[in-house]
């Protein structure tokens, strides 16, 4: 459960995010908007990357605002970049074990717990190729065992299909479909993709403009005419 | 994401290597190592006469210094310019504590490494949050103020006083040997072993935590702090352990045939190890030994021939550019990379049947 | 209390130079995003180049003395538009480590040419004498001077009013966006690289007067520069010319007191690192900037 209460960014003269008050329920929520919505900002409040200059988020009933920095992770966001970023000199395994041991992971599982994350997203037999020499599909994959190994309180996937074709997807949504469950964290997308948040997501939000301008159960909010023309523009006859 | 330090250029892409496994050669690699040290150790005194060892034992104490360098470089993607003038102050306070306590030379080298260590953070500390331009000038800066500090207080040579230095005492100070190492040879033994400690101390840095988080380090900022790495404390201790190393080789330079004057610190040095370090190659850790090679070395052997070594400076200006320009692993990298291209084209030549397409570079 | 008026008056000189050349390192950084470190080594090259002229007696003075300045614009001028380009989209720590290429590469090349024999340049400004309040003051030195205030006010001119200037402090803002206003970069940069070519050539040959023509000691008088520079945030061309008489001032007044005397030089570097620690406390580094 993460409660949002008026949290407010601003950079200079632009505001990103303004006044966005929204209450994400478990399992999988999917975050859409227009470009320059806010949804990437958003998650760089929810990873700590950014601090806002109002408002409040409230994580499982933790004022998560007050966890600085790296700790973020340590407490147990999880996130993925829009350009993917696994580490290209490290192996699969490395670069899932970077994440174990820096966010609290216990040394007696260690291993076990890598390699569940590892094989969970299919990289099994890959699990000490470097990272550099892998497909652009496989290095998104090593972006999703980042976030789910160990013990996450919340993963935050950003556009994690982009640059995929379709079976990749297809694939990948099967995947994160899956993840609440494995990992009993909740999960929100940020993706274009509407069959990608169609497929996996059962509710969710929708930002414009740094606001909230609809939220509920997907189907409802894809059909919602706000939505629509937020997209679309104000005017369209077609 | 900016990424931190990026020396292989703009993205943050594979290193252009294809190796696809840990190579499972593994084992041959350590027979031949083992093969080298054995003949390094053993073998090498015999064929070198006097000076040539005393060159060979100021290399292999300066690839001290540049595997500290390397990996500042290479694994955490920082650059310092004072990296030189923390070796001074190794010997500096291998000499001082030398004069005030009656410590054995292995702790007085510890100590030695630990002191610099810690001022090396010191010098680190208020550039952390800056960007990687900002700490490169910070550590010119305190390079130029140490260089004019020694300069005044000199080195200790059982004068008084905190700098411990007397006119009456001479120009040179020299630490005394330990007893196991008094000679030449056994000396340039003693050395070959901490600089392998050294090594080892290094590979195990950088196969385990550190040079995982440095590798995120590298990647981005961001990527570092998205995993739980406390990018701070990592930066700091790339710095603290390059200095630590800076400051050990200082220990051992004290006790090198001749002593140390403020003479062998001039300013552009720490600019020529920076050169060579990056000449050397910072993504292997073989580069530290090339590098000291191309600093200790190669000097000497032109010098022998007659040529100027004026030249050396230009040779490592153009060795920066080219590095920075095209070769960013320098020659540990570039060297096996050709070798194994000639290699293929020599196996072409003799079985042409067997030709297959060229991997992609 | 020593009488500090000659130390005052070369001060002032030495920081006048000092300034002029933070000023060049300053547009050079802004409008191409190279800290130039080599900054030093091209007037050192420059000035000796201009002794072997005169030593030799193959031009007229006046040439040998243009020949400074000319060498400082045009091998600036080569640096840049060789390794400009291919280093244009790295980080700024890799150009400036480039740019110590380079240093390197005049060190190494003055040292062989010109050897480590001293050599003197005596510029006929210096035999001009002026008695000023009180103190007795070269012409080289009022140069210094002048020249550091002429340079400032000048450069900031130029770049308010001019079109490259214009586009120098756009392309200072933002390389990107201006490329796509169809603003032509590398000629722009080409003009900012010649300009600070042609101040550090300056620099060169009035140091060389004021300092002495000592191939190391001149390379590395890119570290006051560099700290007035630093001082200024590498942005504020004011604050940099007053940190480069600040600097200058304060290195020189310390040799009259015989107790911190020896510590004198210290100060560049003091000063220096003061900046950087201020800007450490203030500065926020935030991660990622405004994205969708």
């Amino acid at each position: 459960m993460i409660e949002v209460h008026g949290l407010t960014v601003r950079f200079g003269g632009v505001v990103p995010i303004d006044r966005m008050t929204v209450t994400l329920a478990g399992g999988t929520c999917g975050l859409i908007g227009p470009n320059g919505a806010g949804k990437t900002t958003f998650f760089n409040v929810l990873s700590g990357f950014v601090k806002p200059i109002a408002g409040s988020v409230h994580a499982f009933g933790e004022d998560l605002l007050a966890v600085t920095d790296f700790r973020r992770a340590r407490w147990g966001v999880r996130r993925t970049f829009q350009t993917e970023q696994a580490i290209a000199n490290l192996t699969v395994y490395d670069n899932v074990l970077l994440v174990h041991e820096n966010t609290g992971g216990g040394r007696a599982t260690r291993r076990q717990d890598v390699m569940d994350a590892v094989t969970f997203v299919g990289l099994e037999p890959e699990a000490n190729h470097l990272v550099g020499t892998l497909g652009v599909a496989s290095r998104r994959l090593v972006e999703v065992a980042r976030a789910v190994v160990g013990k996450p309180r919340l993963v935050l996937l950003d556009e994690p299909a982009a640059g995929l074709p379709a079976d990749e997807t297809e694939h990948l949504a099967q995947l994160i479909r899956r993840i609440p469950q494995e990992t009993e964290a909740p999960v929100i997308l940020v993706d274009h993709d509407m069959s990608l948040v169609s497929a996996c997501c059962a509710t969710t939000a929708v930002l414009d403009f740094g606001r909230l301008i609809a939220s509920g159960a997907t189907a409802q909010v894809l059909r919602d005419e706000h939505v629509i023309s937020a997209y679309l523009g104000a005017e369209e006859e077609l | 994401m900016t990424a931190v330090g990026t020396l292989e250029g703009g993205e943050t892409d594979s290193t252009g290597e294809v190796r696809t496994r840990r190579s499972g050669r593994g084992p041959v690699r350590l027979v031949v190592l083992a093969g080298l040290v054995a003949f390094v150790v053993f073998g090498l005194p015999t064929l070198l006469d006097r000076y040539w060892l005393q060159i060979v034992t100021s290399a292999v104490i300066y690839s001290i210094v540049t595997l500290g360098l390397g990996l500042l470089i290479g694994r955490a993607g920082m650059v310092s310019l004072c990296q030189f003038l923390l070796l001074a102050i190794g010997a500096w306070v291998a000499l001082r504590l030398e004069y005030a306590t009656s410590l054995p030379f292995p702790v007085l080298i510890v100590v030695a490494g630990v002191v610099t260590g810690l001022i090396g953070a010191l010098i680190g500390l208020p550039a952390l949050r800056l960007s990687g331009l900002y700490l490169a000038l910070i550590t010119l800066m305190a390079a130029g103020a140490i260089t004019v500090v020694l300069r005044i207080a000199q080195f200790p040579n059982g004068g008084g006083g905190f700098f411990g230095n007397s006119a009456a005492g001479g120009a040179s100070s020299r630490l005394p040997r330990p007893a196991i190492a008094a000679g030449d040879t056994a000396y340039f033994r003693y050395c070959v072993v901490v600089a392998g400690l050294m090594f080892v101390l290094a590979v195990w840095q950088v196969r385990g935590k550190s040079g995982r988080a440095w590798a995120a380090l590298r990647q981005s900022q961001a990527t570092a702090v998205a995993a739980g790495v406390n990018t701070m404390l990592y930066r700091l201790w790339a710095f603290a352990l390059a200095s630590f190393m800076a400051g050990v080789a200082g220990g051992l330079l004290a006790a090198d045939s001749g002593g140390v004057n403020i003479n062998q610190f001039p300013v552009q040095n720490s600019i020529l190890l920076l050169a060579v370090v990056l000449m050397g190659g910072v993504y292997s850790l073989w580069g530290a030994v090339v590098a000291a090679l191309l600093l200790r070395l190669l000097p000497a052997l032109l010098d022998n021939w007659g040529v100027s070594t004026e030249l050396l400076t230009i040779l490592f200006g153009i060795g920066i550019l080219q590095v920075l320009l095209t070769a960013p692993g320098g020659l540990a990298d570039q060297v096996p990379k050709d070798l194994a291209n000639l290699g293929r084209r020599l196996r072409n030549l003799v079985s042409p049947k067997a030709k297959r397409a060229a991997p992609p570079t | 209390m020593p009488d500090l008026k000659p130390f005052l008056v070369l001060g002032f000189a030495l920081g006048g130079v000092f300034a002029m050349s933070g000023v060049g390192l300053v547009v050079l950084y802004r409008a191409t995003g190279v800290l130039n470190l080599a900054y030093g080594a091209i007037g050192a090259t420059g000035a000796l180049i201009t002794w072997s002229l005169l030593d030799s007696d193959w031009a007229p003075d006046w040439l040998a003395y243009l020949a400074c300045i000319a060498f400082g614009g045009l091998a600036t001028l080569l640096y840049g538009v060789l390794f400009g380009p291919p280093f244009a989209a790295r980080d700024p720590l890799v150009k400036a480590t480039a740019t110590l290429g380079l240093l390197l590469i005049l060190l190494g090349t003055m040292q062989w040419v010109w050897g480590r024999d001293p050599h003197g340049i005596t510029l006929p400004t210096t035999r001009w004498n002026y008695e000023l309040f009180d103190a007795r003051v070269s012409g080289t030195q009022i140069i210094g001077v002048v020249f550091a205030i002429a340079v400032t006010v000048g450069t900031a001119a130029f770049l308010r009013v001019t079109k490259v200037g214009t586009a120098m402090r756009a392309l200072a803002n933002d390389r990107e966006i201006t490329a796509t206003l169809g603003v032509p970069v590398r000629r722009v940069e080409a003009a900012a690289w010649l300009g600070s070519g042609i101040v550090c050539g300056g620099a060169g040959l009035l140091l060389s007067n004021l300092v002495g023509l000592d191939i190391v000691g001149l390379t590395f008088l890119v570290i006051p520069a560099l700290a007035a520079a630093l001082i200024g945030q590498l942005r504020s061309l004011w604050v940099t010319l007053a940190a480069g008489f600040l600097i200058g001032i304060v290195q020189s007044g310390l040799t009259a007191f015989s107790e911190v005397a020896e510590y004198r030089t210290l100060t560049p570097f003091v000063l220096a690192i003061l900046a950087l620690l201020w800007f450490a406390i203030r500065r926020e580094q935030s991660l990622v900037r405004s994205s969708g």
